[in-house]
């Protein structure tokens, strides 16, 4: 109990005093996390729209690998990540590895079945007439799309929120594809892990709690935009 | 410009595994006609709707206002028609933002917007819910300002897939002559899809009947209720008395047989099998005490009343005569002291008032 009260008074320390390398740490967090969500949102959304709207022969196929995909490993993820970008690597030219870029990737890789997933849900969740009703009064495919995505606000912004969450608090793809570089790729939990793995019980609960605030402060924001904007209503 | 609205020829629609869903051979509709669309549940009928509207795919030939639908012509032949669903399907918003929309669609200049919601919504009287929020609505005022967003664009063809089926038989009515005014006053080209013959004989000057996805009569309404083509349009058309038939031969004509044992001479030349004879329940005359002399011209026999049912304008008398039970719908004046449950009755009707199937 000492060691969560320490950790919060020091956490609050931390935040307060205005300390450079927590503060940096926390900032390449949401860069990288927000980017990731960011390249999942413009991959899955579409994607789950598509899915959601589109009748093929193996859909349920297609559905079922994008369920299994939202469970996806961050570890495996990392391992395959690392395989491709390590210097020997098909992408090794690239010189990614142990950068934010390569977290960038595997937290994308991460987010992108979960974003793709729970929009595919949001749509089926919208009356599936209603896009046959915005075609027959004159829309074009697009705008039908565009408003089919507005009906179903927030569904999406719910799956935008879901594939945040997940990467900003996984730590096995980051720590393998960014090597938890202080200053170039360390980030909260990575450097949770580290702290734990020296002992600093209190300044890892301390990152953990800036990391609970910084998250909390992301799906505030994420929520508010969910209810279009309408702070009294969250 | 083209006379028909419509032209189908060898139309043929697929939905899921290559089930076919829809089979029509010809189906042509002309500009200003007031077209039923009738049939049971899941008979086809909301699919052609979406066919004709561009939704789905199909097979065969389909000119809509005169042209053929190519990738090109296909968002703008749509937008000279409009669909209303038997869900309302208004979207989050105002009633104005949802009457907008079709507007906003097509790229019509805000200034004109405003005028063309507000007229719609008045004439289907309810500019007064233009600022209420459309989630909000009760089940008529949504149907209303659904079929008045349908309307805003002032569409050539109107598709009404059901839209009354959830409203009360008050409500139905009224909206349903506010349609047919609207339409008729306009020059509108409607198809409604109903699987209610009410709403056919309150709307349509046309009916199609649909089974299986094949068209299997295509009549005025009044034709499809007295002389349907088969059982299942009689059935539809809420026939009274379907009774089973065969054809004896009687000398060197040949008589009607019903299930009872009543024989009357046949009054048509059949050419095909029959198994039903067909009574409207308005044909069956009914008699208690004082029975009328019988001039030949009827087929005259006896039954038991065993209910009658009050009616304005008519009662319903169920009567059973031997092995049939027959509905009568015997006008308020002429049921007497003697048409009452278990009283002993006589029934007359006309042979040429029926119709064989």
């Amino acid at each position: 109990m000492d060691v969560i009260v320490q950790g919060i008074i020091q956490a609050a320390h931390l935040l307060l005093g205005g300390d450079q390398e927590v503060l940096q740490v926390t900032l390449l967090t949401l860069q990288v996390s927000g980017t990731a969500t960011a390249i999942s949102v413009v991959f899955g959304v579409p994607f789950g729209l598509w899915l959601a709207l589109t009748d093929f022969r193996g859909k349920q196929a297609a559905g079922s690998l994008v369920n299994f995909g939202m469970g996806l490993p961050p570890v495996v993820v990392g391992l395959v990540v690392s395989l491709f970008l390590w210097r020997y690597g098909p992408l090794g030219g690239l010189g990614l590895m142990y950068t934010p870029v390569a977290m960038i990737i595997a937290q994308a890789i991460i987010a992108t079945p979960i974003v793709a997933g729970l929009s595919f849900a949001a749509i089926l969740s919208v009356n599936p007439n209603l896009r046959w009703q915005l075609l027959s009064l004159g829309a074009t495919h697009w705008q039908a799309g565009w408003l089919l995505i507005r009906e179903a606000r927030l569904g999406l912004m719910a799956a935008v929120i879901a594939g945040f969450g997940r990467v900003i608090s996984e730590v096995g793809a980051s720590m393998m594809v960014g090597g938890n570089i202080k200053g170039q790729t360390r980030v909260l939990t990575t450097s949770t892990v580290m702290e734990v793995g020296k002992g600093n019980y209190d300044m890892a609960m301390a990152i953990s709690f800036i990391l609970l605030v910084a998250a909390f402060g992301v799906v505030l924001l994420f929520t508010y935009l969910q209810h279009g904007g309408k702070g009294g209503r969250l | 410009m083209s006379d028909f609205v419509l032209e189908l020829r060898d139309f043929t629609v697929y939905r899921g595994a290559g089930k076919k869903v829809l089979d029509i051979d010809e189906l042509t509709v002309r500009r200003q006609e007031l077209v039923a669309v009738v049939g049971p549940n899941g008979t086809g009928k909301s699919t052609l709707l979406q066919a004709v509207n561009l939704l789905l795919p199909h097979q065969g030939q389909m000119r809509l206002f005169g042209q053929d639908n190519t990738a090109t012509t296909g968002t703008l032949l749509r937008r000279r028609s409009a669909m209303v669903f038997q869900q309302t399907l208004l979207l989050q918003g105002t009633v104005f933002h949802n009457l907008a929309l079709p507007l906003r669609f097509r790229g019509i200049a805000a200034d004109d917007i405003q005028p063309r919601v507000l007229r719609a919504l008045q004439d289907f009287r309810c500019d007064h819910l233009a600022g209420r929020p459309a989630r909000s609505l009760s089940g008529g005022e949504a149907q209303r300002v659904s079929i008045a967003r349908a309307l805003v664009t002032d569409p050539e063809l109107l598709l009404l897939d059901e839209p009354f089926a959830a409203l009360d038989a008050t409500l139905r009515g009224e909206l349903i002559e506010e349609i047919r005014q609207l339409a008729v006053a306009r020059g509108l080209t409607v198809l409604l899809v109903s699987h209610d013959f009410a709403d056919v004989l309150h709307f349509a000057d046309r009916a199609v009947a649909i089974f299986g996805g094949s068209i299997v009569q295509d009549a005025k309404p009044e034709v499809l209720l007295r002389r349907p083509a088969n059982e299942q349009v009689a059935r539809l058309a809420g026939m009274d008395n379907i009774l089973p038939c065969g054809i004896e031969p009687d000398g060197p004509g040949r008589q009607v047989k019903l299930a009872n044992g009543l024989r009357f001479p046949c009054p048509t030349d059949l050419q095909q099998p029959v198994t039903a004879c067909c009574l409207p329940g308005d044909a069956l005359l009914v008699w208690g005490q004082d029975r009328p002399e019988h001039d030949g011209s009827r087929v005259v026999f006896e039954g038991r009343v065993q209910r009658v049912q009050p009616g304005v304008g008519t009662s319903r008398v169920v009567v059973t005569a031997g092995d049939l039970t027959l509905i009568a719908r015997v006008p308020r004046k002429a049921i007497t002291d003697g048409i009452v449950d278990q009283a002993r009755v006589t029934l007359a009707f006309d042979p040429a008032e029926a119709h064989f199937i």
